[in-house]
């Protein structure tokens, strides 16, 4: 009987998955890429009070932050290609089928940052805002220099704990059929029947990448203290 | 030079302004005195489009705007010609002294960061804080902010600053050294409309004094007048109040 678990496995396994982990590097890349930009634009929007807008964002936050990924994931790798064929955009059914999972996961990080984004602008005391426009500034050069600085500061430990959910929720990908690092594991395992070294692999790189990436924050957060 | 007609403001239903008007002269020096509540804060913020005044006219010289229809472009171009200084100060918290005095040359008057840093050491040696020009706001003392506060109005070369109770949040050995920078202010020619509770301040300082309450005008002269011979009866009552009360409270 062999044993249950092995070294020897364990390090075969390492240059057989370690490939795949760039699926998962991709994912959180674009998850978070394009979520930051689109959940400040969002917090932005929101904060406005836009009449006709608004109760579109609300609905739209409260429903990415209510419902579970995996459904979302389900929804849009599923329906947007289909969406976007209805609307004239026929080609989008033979996207590269990644697309619509950085979508999925793009989309639900606008909402979740953007809900970081806007209680962090609002923690800016108003007297700054106040005093850029005092010193001539335009609203948007008063956002982007003295606001979205000290906001971006405020937001830092719970963007922080985003990304690193969002770097553990990407092995969801795995139930729409995408290969990632957990995805390719798991094949390993069944073609092996060895599953065990391979899953310890990937549970020891996602905590050694989850350290890494506290350490970073960590880091920048007392970078940008500005004396504190 | 500055002229203020008829300002009106509500909150809600609160009528807080009502029927303000005021003249400034180029490099004269008006206080307002007044009663919480009596609109002080307001009127000062109306003036910068802080907030919007549902009526008025504001005139700076060439420059006319209707207050509560100003277009962005005469916001814009009055808040460039004047300058305020703030109760807490409200330095730039993400910058460094010398950075929230570079701050409006830079990005708002289009000065070069060489040019920009050059007036904004000047400023700062101006009011003694030159060794403090790396430092951020939260590593200074109440008094250094407001002198940086006043610092970053003054090298805008505003034709007219607005102080609101510049040193009230001050602990009281600091208030000495921020009114030593306000008096410079003066000598060197910049209008200034200061609303302030110091009251000889006010009087040492001021060409023009103007008392208000509820949201009016109640008195308005030259200091030795308010001061000794106020017309208003609620004048007397406030400055016999005020100055009993500040009397017994620094005795
Ligand atoms: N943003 C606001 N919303 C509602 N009411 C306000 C607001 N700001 C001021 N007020 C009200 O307007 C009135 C005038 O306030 P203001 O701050 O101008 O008084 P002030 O003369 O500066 O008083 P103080 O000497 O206490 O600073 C007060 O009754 C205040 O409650
Ligand atoms: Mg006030």
């Amino acid at each position: 009987m062999e044993a249950l678990f092995s070294w020897q496995r364990f390090w075969a396994d390492v240059p057989l998955l370690l490939p795949y982990f760039l699926v998962t590097v991709k994912i959180v890349f674009w998850g978070i890429g394009v979520g930051l930009v689109l959940g400040i634009v969002l917090a932005c929007l929101r904060l406005r009070h836009l009449a006709w807008l608004e109760p579109i964002l609300h609905i739209y936050v409260s429903f990415m932050r209510g419902t579970p990924m995996l459904v979302q994931l389900l929804i849009i790798f599923y329906g947007l290609p289909l969406v976007l064929a209805a609307v004239g955009v026929q080609e989008a059914v033979r996207w590269d089928k990644m697309v619509f999972v950085y979508a999925a996961f793009a989309l639900n990080e606008t909402a979740f940052l953007s809900e970081i984004f806007r209680s962090a602008i609002l923690a800016v005391p108003a007297g700054q805002l106040e005093a850029a426009y005092a010193v001539g500034l335009t609203r948007w050069q008063a956002y982007r220099r003295i606001v979205l600085p000290q906001a971006w500061r405020i937001a830092l430990p719970g963007f922080g704990a985003d990304f690193i959910a969002l770097f553990h929720g990407t092995s969801l990908a795995f139930l729409v059929g995408v290969i990632d690092i957990m995805g390719r594991a798991q094949a390993l395992g069944a073609s092996t029947h060895h599953a065990l070294e391979g899953y310890l692999f990937v549970a020891l790189l996602f905590i050694v990448c989850s350290l890494g990436l506290r350490v970073g924050f960590n880091y920048l957060d007392r970078r940008l203290a500005y004396g504190r | 030079m500055l002229s203020l007609k008829h300002i009106r403001k509500s909150f809600d239903r609160e009528e807080v302004l009502r029927d303000v008007s005021l003249q400034v002269r180029h490099g004269e020096v008006v206080s307002i005195l007044g009663p919480s509540g009596s609109g002080k804060t307001t009127l000062l913020r109306c003036l910068d489009f802080l907030e919007r005044a549902d009526g008025g006219e504001l005139t700076l010289d060439d420059l006319h705007v209707d207050l509560a229809h100003a277009k962005r472009r005469d916001v814009l171009a009055m808040r460039r010609r004047t300058a305020f200084v703030f109760q807490n100060y409200n330095l730039f918290a993400n910058k460094t002294a010398r950075e929230n005095v570079m701050e409006g040359l830079v990005t708002a008057r289009g000065v070069s960061p060489d040019e920009a840093r050059k007036k904004a050491e000047e400023a700062l040696a101006w009011v003694g804080l030159l060794d403090k020009a790396g430092e951020y706001p939260s590593r200074l003392s109440g008094g250094q902010q407001q002198r940086i506060g006043i610092a970053r109005a003054v090298v805008l070369d505003p034709e007219v600053i607005f102080l609101d109770e510049p040193t009230s949040a001050l602990d009281p050995e600091l208030v000495g050294e921020v009114l030593n920078v306000i008096r410079e202010v003066a000598r060197r020619g910049i209008a200034m409309i200061i609303v302030t509770h110091e009251m000889a301040f006010a009087r040492e300082v001021s060409h023009h004094v103007v008392f208000m309450e509820g949201g009016r005008v109640i008195e308005e002269g030259p200091p030795e007048q308010i001061f000794s011979q106020p017309r208003e009866e609620r004048t007397r009552t406030f400055l016999k109040r005020y100055l009993t009360d500040s009397n017994m409270y620094y005795i």
